[in-house]
């Protein structure tokens, strides 16, 4: 559970903590068509995904690896305090991969009365690809 | 091949009720264990009214509302040759369990790009502004559907 996170607390250049998923099992992308309702072939069914050029068989719902950056965000920054939280799906995740996800606060500003610090994200493979960027943003309380 | 003379199309509203138990599976299909998603009382410790729905929860009501077939259909987009390109959640309130959230689907955005290999694309963006049965915003979610042609 995230501790409450302050302002003050807060500088350009900090660390999300990184989070580390997997290795991944189709499992997974069973239980996350059956919460998520995406019911596509190609997540659950390699028969399938190896008929529409996936040779090795099925791939993650970009979702589940949003998912996941999500966790890694909301386990530092409280929920509560998440404004945007916004990605860019850069590559596809198959049964095996082992995903890091890490982040960098990159501005911090006082908006309109509240104190707003956003950042960016990554969830790479083990291998260094890239399979999701993105970006947040969170107004977060003061200690004053 | 996407028609893209439909931009700025609305669609039938998605009418979605906030489950409990849907946010609990949601967060464990994740892997996501964080105690708010799984327990009031925990969740009402750390300063919310209920267990809140997690980041991307908002894939639920889109994916099992019944209505994108439709929208994909309205639109000519050949689903097969999707790709989800951008995913991106504006939060303005918490959403609880029993929450009832109505959002319009909206076609805001028709272009066609064309890929640094010669491919062309057509990139289309949908947009949801979810209010709850007291007429709050809650959240927008934005979605940007390529179409490889």
């Amino acid at each position: 559970m995230a501790e409450e996170l302050y302002f003050e607390d807060v500088n350009v250049g900090d660390a999300v903590p990184e989070l580390v998923k997997g290795p991944l099992q189709k499992l997974q992308h069973v239980m996350y068509a059956g919460a998520s309702g995406d019911f596509n072939p190609l997540h659950t069914d390699d028969d399938f995904a190896k008929a529409v050029g996936m040779k090795d068989g099925v791939i993650a719902h970009g979702m589940l690896i949003m998912g996941f950056v999500g966790q890694a965000v909301a386990a530092w920054i409280p929920k509560k305090n998440l404004k945007k939280f916004g990605v860019r799906f850069a590559g596809m995740t198959k049964p095996g991969n082992t995903i890091t996800v890490t982040g960098t606060v990159t501005d911090k500003r006082v908006e309109d009365g509240d104190n707003i610090i956003a950042g960016t994200v990554a969830a790479k493979d083990e291998n260094g690809d890239v399979k999701v960027t993105g970006k947040f943003e969170a107004s977060l309380p003061s200690r004053s | 091949m996407a028609d893209l003379s439909k931009v700025g199309t609305e669609y039938p509203p998605i009418t979605w009720e906030i489950e409990r138990g849907k946010i609990r599976e949601f967060a464990k299909a994740i892997g996501d264990f964080d105690p708010i998603y799984q327990d009031k009382e925990a969740a009402i410790k750390a300063g919310y009214e209920d267990t809140p729905a997690p980041p991307t929860f908002l894939t639920v009501p889109m994916m099992w509302c019944d209505k994108m077939p439709a929208v994909i259909n309205d639109l000519k987009i050949n689903f097969m040759m999707v790709l989800h390109g951008e995913e991106e959640y504006e939060y303005y309130r918490q959403m609880y369990p029993g929450d009832v959230i109505t959002g319009t689907p909206k076609v805001t955005r028709m272009e066609e790009k064309t890929s640094k290999s010669g491919a062309k694309m057509d990139m289309v963006t949908l947009e949801v502004l979810y209010t709850n049965q007291k007429g709050e915003k809650v959240a927008k979610a934005r979605s940007l559907l390529v179409e490889r042609k």
